[in-house]
């Protein structure tokens, strides 16, 4: 019985003519209609629900959904690959790229109760849209919120479960790539029992090191592996500068005694030639060339001498020669 | 006109109508509808449901997705008698969403219970347990066995506790130090073995040089003195081979040859006369 609402007349007369009111109320419709055409990007999903309920997944390309309150329709990115960062965050991506560290997130307990700085960017992407919209509240990858979530959380404690089953040194070093593997491992069989749509990508420790209270200790660690190396180096330098000198010098020695050897050799040969050809012609004359020698031996020997020729008395005694000068410090020695 | 704003006015009303008496269920909700109070159906699949206008019946919906539960960090002592700093997490969902309404009502209060069953569970569980068992070893069964039991405590609230893990286990400032200070420590060690080895290798390394330099020079001191023996014996032999059958004649010359040596002006030679060589200062015999 709409006649009995009495409107209250307004000032202006409205002069609409009944044809352009339906006009008007037509379009209104038209538009409402229209409001349900939407596009879905190439790199995205989006999921139609009627009345609440899910009825279509659909993908890249135009589409059409009953307009609201019949039907709604969400569209997600599912093929980008989202990013959690654990342990700091990235205030402007830059470049430069500038980062702000997190020390609780960052500081953990290794195996043997060692504390560990460790920062870690995990990569996933959306596999299924519907669970990822429907499965989980707060997941943290559509409405993101830094440091909050599911993934976040899961994130984090795959990271730690993990630091926390090997030894700090692991960590630190060659271990690195087999504790992301862990980590990524742990962290899908997290999203699988979450049921929460989403997959993970790669996981990537960016920094692992020592808390930055002990940090100097380890620093002296690497500066000792130099000292090491810079120690068996001068050695080696030792050796090489020594070694070679004492080659040198064993050759020279042996060298020397070489030549002493051809020397003697020599010499004794050209001794035993001169003597051969002395002898050879003293056969032809022993007599007066033994003589010869003799004599010129005596010649050449004599003059340089302190001489005394005394007579020889009957027998042979030399008491005649006691106050000869300068020998007779031999008879007062003698006494 | 007034078939108009008749249109209009009907919209509206029915607009307002089917407000009044149908309601959606979203994909990830729930929903129980009460008539004054008392329970008549429990709703879990998503779509458009009619009820009677409020307030004779009215809905009440819940989530039905898995919600999180964040808890503060809170010290718990492990088995040997040391403070964790626990901060942990747990994923849960309502399940029985009238046991829920009937025991929680909200959210909040679910969350408020969720602490006491999920925070006695684990002080009990790790109270089992020591330190390094919590940190490393069995973290993950541990775990499983919290989440298994606070399960079952959460299930009469119309709970399922999905997941309860440890975001972080640290120490206490207090105990941090000391951790600082054996990896110092440590660090300390490992740095002097590294020095240590460093001077060993070295010393090693100069010791086998001098060895091999002393083994060089006696090698050579054997090559050259044997040399020296076999020139020394080559020679006598030259010279034996040289004087056989004239040993007379050689000692004859080698003596001449020996005096011009052996005198010189200090030596003082008393002669007798009758030699043969002042034979002739005798006068002729």
């Amino acid at each position: 019985m709409p006649q009995q609402f009495d409107f209250p007349r307004s000032p202006v007369p409205i002069k609409l003519n009944p044809k352009t009111a339906y006009l008007i109320m037509g379009l209104l419709v038209v538009l409402w209609l229209a409001s349900g055409i939407f596009t879905v990007a190439q790199d995205e999903e989006g999921v139609v629900l009627r009345f609440g309920k899910l009825i279509e997944v659909v993908q890249p390309g135009l589409h059409y959904h009953f307009p609201s309150p019949i039907e709604m329709v969400s569209i997600q990115s599912t093929t980008k690959i989202y990013r959690e960062e654990i342990g700091f965050r990235t205030r402007d991506s830059g470049p430069p790229a500038q980062y702000r560290k997190v020390p609780h997130e960052a500081l953990m307990l290794t195996g043997g109760l060692n504390i560990i700085d460790v920062e870690m960017v995990v990569q996933y992407r959306v596999s299924s849209i519907v669970d990822a919209l429907f499965s989980v509240r707060n997941l943290g990858v559509f409405d993101r919120r830094a440091g909050a979530g599911l993934v976040h959380d899961a994130s984090e404690t795959a990271l730690r479960q993990v630091i926390g089953r090997h030894a700090i040194d692991e960590a630190l070093t060659e271990g690195k790539v087999i504790i992301q593997a862990e980590i990524k491992e742990q962290l899908q069989e997290l999203f699988t029992k979450y049921k929460c749509g989403l997959t993970v990508e790669s996981v990537q420790l960016q920094t692992v090191g020592p808390p930055q209270q002990v940090d100097d200790a380890f620093k002296d660690v690497a500066s000792a592996k130099e000292d090491r190396e810079r120690r068996v180096n001068e050695a080696r330098g030792y050796q090489n500068d020594i070694i070679p000198k004492a080659r040198g010098e064993a050759q020279k020695e042996i060298l020397k005694a070489e030549g002493y050897k051809v020397e003697r050799v020599r010499r004794a040969q050209g001794d035993a030639d001169r003597f051969l050809a002395v002898f050879r012609e003293y056969k032809k004359a022993p007599a007066v060339t033994e003589k010869r020698l003799y004599l010129e031996t005596m010649e050449s020997v004599l003059p340089g001498l302190k001489k005394y020729i005394i007579k020889s008395d009957a027998n042979g005694s030399l008491l005649n020669i006691l106050n000869l000068e300068g020998v007779g410090r031999i008879g007062k020695e003698g006494q | 006109m007034r078939g108009v704003i008749g249109i209009l006015i009907g919209f509206f009303a029915v607009v307002f109508a089917a407000n009044l008496v149908f309601f959606q269920v979203i994909e990830y909700e729930q929903a129980v509808v009460t008539q004054f109070g008392k329970v008549r159906t429990v709703i879990t699949e998503p779509g458009l449901y009619f009820k009677l206008p409020t307030p004779i019946q009215k809905v009440t919906t819940f989530e039905k997705r898995m919600l999180d539960y964040d808890a503060d960090a809170n010290s718990i002592y492990t088995k040997d008698k040391k403070i964790l700093i626990l901060d942990n997490y747990a994923r849960w969902r309502i399940v029985d969403p009238l046991l829920f309404m009937q025991k929680l009502r909200t959210e909040r209060e679910a969350l408020a219970r969720l602490d006491d069953i999920v925070y006695s569970e684990l002080r009990k569980e790790l109270g089992q347990h020591e330190l390094v068992d919590v940190v490393a070893t069995n973290r993950s069964a541990i775990m499983k066995l919290v989440t298994e039991r606070s399960d079952v405590a959460a299930r009469q609230f119309g709970i399922s506790v999905v997941d309860v893990r440890v975001k972080r286990a640290d120490l206490p400032p207090e105990n941090e130090a000391a951790v600082f200070s054996r990896m110092r420590a440590e660090r300390a060690r490992e740095a002097k073995t590294y020095r240590s080895e460093g001077e060993e290798e070295a010393l090693k390394i100069r010791a086998e040089t001098d060895l091999e330099s002393a083994t060089i020079a006696a090698e050579a001191y054997e090559t050259a003195e044997r040399t020296r023996g076999e020139g020394d014996a080559e020679a006598l032999g030259i010279y034996a081979s040289a004087y056989r059958g004239a040993e007379e004649f050689f000692e004859f010359t080698r003596t001449l040859e020996a005096y011009g040596k052996a005198l010189d002006e200090n030596t003082v030679l008393v002669q007798p006369l009758d030699t043969d060589f002042f034979k002739y200062l005798q006068g002729a015999r």
